[in-house]
């Protein structure tokens, strides 16, 4: 079926339909929920983010002027949001990793393939990154944008961003080192 | 940047198949491992599964923002004002509700009075336009007619000068010929005589001119 883009729903959206808000809201709900699930660990976090990043974009949608894709106009908006988040949440509690938003009952097929333990461990490593860091490896792997996107977005330099993706990876490969050794040594 | 990032970027960028990058980051530790730990991520990325995403009551956020609020259809409201305004026109104007005979009559109260008044007012403001007219083009006539005279007097005057002129100038022309011919006529006539008179006379010692010279 012909799918309409962003910019003629956004308009729509802005002449007061709302079968095309509805539409816009279903297209990124769950990309900006996952976002925030894997960026705070938390549902409760998440759920209150995607309401946030909801609300501002109900209230903005006429601001966007369509000089980057909307998918990075939203996200700028989103990074913004969980970083201020994750600014205030560090002041009162480090959260933990026992949020288990893994869905158990449909197991898919790459699950079955790195299972479901490989999985959290890496959810956990990514978590112990530094915000900074972790917010840049989110939207380079989960959500595909470029360096020049997410620079963007963040408002740096595209070198800066790398140079936090790089530092993100070096410290994620020591810390799966360490974790492989632990696990080997307890086995 | 290094070739090794170039390459490590290619493949992310998708320029390049992870094998490839594997190949040619073999002899680099640092890029070969941050190549495995990106493709490990990755995997993870493609295979991320979740839990269901919860509902938020968007409808509402843009029903608030962006919609406006639907025209009511009801038309009570309009016929209620519709009936009071046909209330007062009925009881301000002279209309008249008579039941005369087991009839209802509608009538205009004074309505010929009415009529005839208007008529009259008609007929006066008419006049009195009409009238502003007439005497507006006759000021206007008048004053071009005296415009004219004025310059016709202008003209006639200017001829007279103008026919004065030249008569006097013919007048003058016309002695100037007569005194030409006379002295023509004397050259002929006289001249000789005196000539013939003035070498005669011998005895004449007190000789006199004839006076009579060219003009």
């Amino acid at each position: 079926m012909f799918k309409r883009s962003d910019e003629s729903l956004i308009e729509k959206a802005i002449g007061g339909d709302a079968k095309a808000w509805q539409q816009l809201v279903s297209r990124y709900q769950a990309p900006l929920y996952y976002f925030g699930l894997r960026l705070l660990g938390s549902p409760d976090d998440a759920r209150d983010l995607l309401q946030d990043v909801l609300m501002v974009l109900c209230r903005n949608l006429a601001q966007y002027r369509g000089d980057s894709s909307f998918k990075s106009w939203l996200f700028g908006i989103a990074n913004y949001r969980a970083m201020d988040m994750l600014r205030k949440r560090k002041a009162t509690t480090e959260f933990t990793d026992d949020h288990d938003f893994y869905d158990d009952e449909a197991p898919s097929f790459e699950q079955q393939l790195y299972g479901q333990h490989t999985q959290r461990m890496v959810q956990q490593q990514l978590r112990s990154l530094p915000p900074e860091q972790r917010l840049v490896v989110e939207l380079r792997f989960y959500q595909q944008f470029t360096f020049d996107e997410i620079a963007d977005q963040l408002a740096l330099s595209s070198n800066t961003i790398k140079s936090r993706f790089y530092a993100a990876l070096d410290k994620l490969r020591t810390q799966l080192e360490l974790t492989d050794v632990e696990q080997s040594a307890n086995f | 940047m290094s070739n090794s990032q170039q390459i490590f970027e290619a493949w992310l960028a998708g320029k390049i198949t992870a094998s490839e990058c594997e190949q040619q980051l073999d002899q680099n530790s640092e890029w070969y491992s941050r190549f495995q730990t990106a493709q490990m991520i990755q995997r993870q990325a493609k295979a991320a599964f979740f839990a269901p995403v919860p509902e938020i009551d968007t409808m509402s956020m843009f029903a608030q923002q962006w919609q406006r609020p639907a025209k009511s259809n009801n038309w009570w409201p309009k016929l209620s004002v519709a009936f009071s305004v046909l209330a007062l026109v009925v009881s301000l104007s002279p209309l008249e509700m008579q039941m005369q005979d087991g009839g209802l009559t509608l009538s205009w109260r004074g309505g010929q009075q009415m009529q005839q008044q208007q008529l009259e007012t008609l007929l006066a403001s008419y006049r009195k336009e009409q009238q502003d007219y007439i005497q507006t083009q006759l000021q206007g006539t008048q004053q071009q007619q005296a415009s004219q005279l004025i310059l016709l007097k202008d003209y006639l005057t200017e001829q007279q000068t103008k026919e004065r002129r030249t008569d006097m100038l013919e007048l003058v022309e016309y002695l100037n010929q007569q005194r030409q011919s006379d002295w023509h006529y004397w050259q002929e006539n006289y001249q000789p005589s005196q000539a013939r008179l003035d070498t005669s006379a011998v005895y004449n010692p007190d000789q006199q001119r004839s006076g009579v010279r060219k003009p």
